[in-house]
């Protein structure tokens, strides 16, 4: 009884052992790297479906010539086929002696497209063409190679939950140039994007942070002082720009507030008390881009990790990293 | 749509080149409203393009196809047969035109494209119309090829290029395949041409009908003589034996009008070597084949009838090749049957008087049938007979009479019909053969080129113990025919070809095109005999000839060795590797230094500068501080000084650069810091 049990288990599960093996076996030939330069070892070739159904149009042309008795036809039905056998050292060449460069993922939010950013490069003067790129959740994207050396290839993808998302084995295939055979690689290009967690809006900051070292305050109600008006920079909020002078005509002027130095926010692990984990880090997410949208200073302070406070982009990200990293393990640049 | 599904617009102009292009050729036999769809379908296309017309829809497609259908078999009058399964063909590849509009369709359309081609060669295997068709085929690979260059949205004519250069490396893994795949009979019958002309003799002959044939230069047949070429006045090529005479008619005996224990030919007792020869026929729709007399073919398929002809079982629809052997002067039908004398005697009942009258008296006055024959040959040789291409009509009752004592002027068919009805007027078995007489020697490849004007009819006469005996009575009319040809015989005339003022042959006299015209039909001979009439037997020939014992193992060698000195060269261009910029001797000097400090383990990171490098390998290999600076110092310097105009002062230092790069060598043994850390 047990016996039939397990080995049913064990039947079913061959298609999921095979599609482990092929995985480890896959991951073992073409190893995950930010730059992978595609050879024999990485290349796999197979007749596409256009192939085969060439295939079967030769087979009818075949017939014909046995049946007309027709040496010409018989001519042209070889040479077709061996167009067929040349074919896949067209195709072939077509992938091999690329390069594929990870360059960069941008962080995202759960549920929003990070944008993953590669480079093909050539490694001699050929024409290269239709080349295919997609991870299996991906947009997808065709580049020719043909006056360039390298071009860049943004592809999008939904990432989902909180921490480093990987995309997979990016699949790069080419039927070119007569589509009958398909030449493709799986490659892992060790490009992970950064996933922020679920901004979850609280109505107040519950409590008042207290114990920190320097005695600053963490309790922020309302607004900041209106301080004057600057010209527009790049890089200011378009929130804070005043539209009405900008309707008036006196040009693109943003609304400056104070924010003073010892108003300087801690957003705290505890501010919290028995919320779970994942919401208190969402919580967490949602001040910070409050506080980052104000451009008011704050930090940061997780079980193990203080982060003095201050503002800008570079410091939101820096902040927004630990909070996506928090507790989870692996942590890449 | 999916990205990979779209068509660019190069692709689909070059479909538009092959889609007029397939169908050329089979113009000619299409009817004229298949050629309009061509028209139709590229414009409805193309409007659809440019967003004036959208794709049809499925009634329309339906109501397309339906018509169509209704037109072939308007046009044809039935769908069977090659021509209207062409034409159906034809027209469904122009409207899949009209229709495309994804990849996928591109492929139906470029594959049918293929099959095209093919069905070109059931037509004509003709040199000219193979060379054709391959640039139909490059045509449509490039179409192909366009098909898989996303973002090409102007017509390109360097496709071509790529397409070209597949094909070419093709060719001979395709000639390798060619010669040693085995050939073997049809699986099923095909359906055949239906609507052909038929060409050459027919298996009748009204007075008028040779001199009509001999209008046309077309090539009847080529032959190749094993050894010597006979002489001219020898070659008669016997096709067909008239052996019935109704209503001024000469006509074939069928094969259900021999009884059937008179079917099969006699045996005919040869001696000595035979004359072989082998002759490749052009198509003429009939089943005829020629040879000299008495011919015996071994050639599987072609047949020997009871009256010593060659025939084969079906319709020469493509050229044929066949062989055979004859020999001089063997008794043919030594003994004739009661039947066979009586058919070959055979007159219709009444007509003619005069004719039959002097054939008594001419036979009574003679010994013997020999006697009486030369008597006849004699009177035509004698008396003011005529051998003229424009005889004039001859119609109504008692035409041999007429023709005897009044026109007295004839061709060949006159004199062989007028002969053979005198001998049997006077009892003596004798038919009337035609075929050709002739032909033209071409002295490029040694072959015997037979025309349509050399068409000739001569007679056959059944003496005791002699069998049958042939003898051309326009021989004794105008001796000049049978030893010379035709054109020398109508020189006087000026009838030779004369509705036909463009044909090559009536330039015989200018040397140059007359050497073209030649050479161009040796050409045709070699393809006609290495190509087209390869088969089965030709290629047992060829590999014993090349292996001496056929085995697997040779067959397996020759294949893969071949394809190995094809496929190998190939795949060498193809991954070579190279450089994408040519490297200037400064870069290439850098790299080989930069090559020797990685070998002590410190690489350069791509895209660090020179002076970076050098500082981090000075860090790493104090003691070669000074070698690394003079080479990164001159490095650079060349590298980024190049705007000046180069002169000696560049060659100084270059060759300052490469001497100190020579001289550079580290020791190996000496792992630099940096490389502990790394590990």
């Amino acid at each position: 009884m047990v016996n039939s049990v397990t080995s049913i288990a064990g039947l079913r599960s061959i298609p999921d052992r095979l599609r482990g093996r092929f995985r480890e076996w896959v991951n073992r030939r073409i190893p995950a790297a930010r730059e992978i330069t595609l050879d024999q070892r990485r290349i796999f070739i197979f007749p596409s479906r256009v192939g085969l159904f060439f295939g079967l149009c030769l087979l009818v042309m075949l017939i014909a010539a046995i049946n007309f008795e027709n040496n010409l036809s018989y001519g042209l039905t070889f040479w077709l086929a061996t167009l067929f056998v040349v074919a896949v050292l067209h195709t072939y060449a077509n992938l091999s002696g690329l390069t594929i460069r990870a360059l960069r993922a941008q962080p995202a939010f759960p549920g929003q497209q990070s944008e993953f950013h590669l480079m093909i490069e050539r490694s001699k003067q050929r024409e290269h063409f239709a080349l295919y790129l997609k991870w299996p959740d991906s947009s997808e994207s065709l580049v020719n190679l043909v006056d360039e050396d390298r071009v860049v290839v943004q592809l999008h993808m939904a990432v989902d939950k909180r921490g480093w998302f990987s995309p997979g084995r990016l699949l790069l295939e080419s039927t070119y140039p007569l589509g009958l055979l398909r030449c493709w690689t799986w490659i892992d290009l060790d490009l992970h994007a950064l996933v922020y967690p679920r901004p979850l809006p609280s109505t107040d900051l519950p409590g008042l942070a207290t114990g920190t070292p320097d005695g600053a305050a963490a309790l922020v109600v309302g607004h900041d002082d209106f301080y004057g008006f600057r010209a527009y920079r790049k890089g200011d909020s378009l929130r804070q720009v005043h539209w009405k002078g900008v309707a008036k005509g006196q040009g693109v002027l943003t609304k400056h507030y104070t924010a003073y130095a010892d108003r300087s926010v801690w957003l705290d692990w505890d501010l919290f008390p028995g919320a779970g984990t994942e919401q208190r880090l969402s919580h967490l997410c949602y001040w910070v881009l409050e506080f980052d949208g104000r451009r008011e200073e704050y930090g940061l302070r997780l079980p193990n990790v203080v982060i003095q406070p201050s503002v800008g982009g570079k410091h939101r990200d820096r902040v927004l990293k630990e909070l996506a990293l928090y507790g989870k393990e692996g942590r890449k640049g | 749509m999916n990205i990979l599904q779209q068509v660019p617009r190069n692709a689909l102009v070059w479909m538009v080149i092959c889609l007029f292009a397939l169908v050329a050729p089979h113009a000619g036999r299409l009817p004229v409203w298949v050629l309009a769809v061509y028209v139709l379908a590229v414009i409805w296309r193309l409007q659809v393009h440019r967003g004036r017309w959208s794709f049809p829809g499925r009634a329309v497609k339906v109501a397309l196809i339906v018509s169509s259908c209704a037109g072939i078999y308007a046009s044809y009058g039935s769908f069977i047969g090659l021509e209207p399964t062409v034409a159906l063909l034809l027209t469904a590849f122009a409207f899949k035109f009209i229709e495309l509009s994804r990849r996928k369709d591109a492929y139906v359309l470029l594959f049918l494209g293929y099959f095209i081609c093919i069905t070109e060669f059931l037509f004509s295997q003709d040199l000219l119309i193979t060379l054709y068709s391959l640039l139909n085929v490059t045509l449509i690979t490039t179409a192909l090829v366009a098909l898989h260059q996303p973002g090409e949205h102007q017509f390109n004519r360097g496709t071509i290029r790529l397409a070209s250069v597949m094909l070419l490396q093709a060719l001979p893994l395709m000639v390798v395949l060619f010669f040693l795949f085995p050939r073997f009979g049809p699986l099923w019958t095909v359906p055949v041409k239906s609507h052909a002309g038929k060409t050459g003799m027919s298996d009748f002959m009204k007075p008028g009908d040779v001199a009509s044939l001999s209008q046309s230069d077309e090539v009847a047949f080529r032959v190749k003589f094993d050894g010597k070429i006979p002489a001219k006045s020898e070659l008669y090529w016997r096709g067909l034996v008239f052996s019935r005479l109704e209503q001024g008619t000469w006509s074939v005996l069928g094969y259900y009008d021999v009884p059937i224990k008179e079917r099969r030919a006699n045996e005919v007792p040869t001696q000595g070597e035979p004359l072989s020869y082998s002759i490749i026929m052009e198509p003429t729709q009939q089943n005829w084949l020629y040879g000299l007399h008495y011919a015996h073919s071994n050639t599987p398929g072609v047949m020997h009838t009871s009256d010593y002809r060659l025939f084969s079982p079906g319709p020469v629809q493509v050229e044929y090749m066949y062989r055979a052997n004859t020999w001089n002067g063997p008794v043919v039908e030594a003994e004739l049957s009661d039947w066979r004398r009586k058919i070959e005697t055979k007159l219709p009942p009444a007509g003619n008087p005069k004719t039959r009258q002097l054939s008594k008296e001419l036979r009574a006055s003679a010994t013997s049938d020999e006697a009486y024959i030369d008597l006849v040959l004699d009177k035509f040789n004698r008396e003011p007979y005529v051998y003229t291409l424009r005889p004039g009509t001859l119609s109504g009752r008692d035409t041999i009479d007429r023709f005897m004592y009044q026109t007295r002027r004839g061709f060949c068919e006159h004199y062989a019909s007028a002969f053979v009805f005198m001998m049997r007027a006077a009892g003596v078995p004798a038919r009337v053969v035609a075929g050709y007489q002739g032909g033209e020697t071409n002295p490029v490849n040694k072959t015997v080129i037979v025309h349509q004007f050399d068409a000739h009819a001569w007679a056959e006469v059944w003496i005791e113990n002699k069998g049958w005996i042939r003898t051309d009575p326009t021989a004794a009319v105008s001796p000049l025919r049978v030893e010379l040809g035709l054109e020398e015989a109508m020189v006087a005339e000026g009838s030779f070809l004369a509705a036909n003022p463009l044909s090559p042959m009536r330039y015989r006299s200018i040397p140059l095109l007359n050497l073209i015209r030649l050479r161009y039909d040796a050409l045709t001979y070699r393809w006609q005999s290495w190509v087209v009439g390869f088969n089965s037997h030709r290629q047992l020939d060829l590999l014993r000839s090349f292996f001496g014992e056929i085995s697997a193992r040779s067959f397996a060698t020759a294949f893969i060795g071949s394809w190995a000195l094809v496929l190998i060269p190939v795949a060498i261009s193809l991954f070579r590797r190279r450089d994408t910029f040519p490297v200037s001797p400064a870069d290439r000097h850098y790299r080989m230094f930069c090559d020797r400090v990685a070998l002590l383990g410190l690489k350069r990171q791509p895209g660090e500068a020179p002076g970076q490098f050098a500082l981090r390998a000075v860090a790493a290999l104090p003691e070669s501080s000074d070698q690394l600076w003079q080479i990164t110092n001159l490095y650079n310097e060349l590298a980024y000084e190049d705007a000046n105009p180069p002169g000696e002062r560049s060659a100084e230092v270059l060759q300052k650069f490469c001497r100190a790069v020579a001289r550079f060598k580290p020791d190996r043994r000496r792992r630099p810091e940096e490389d502990r850390v790394i590990i």
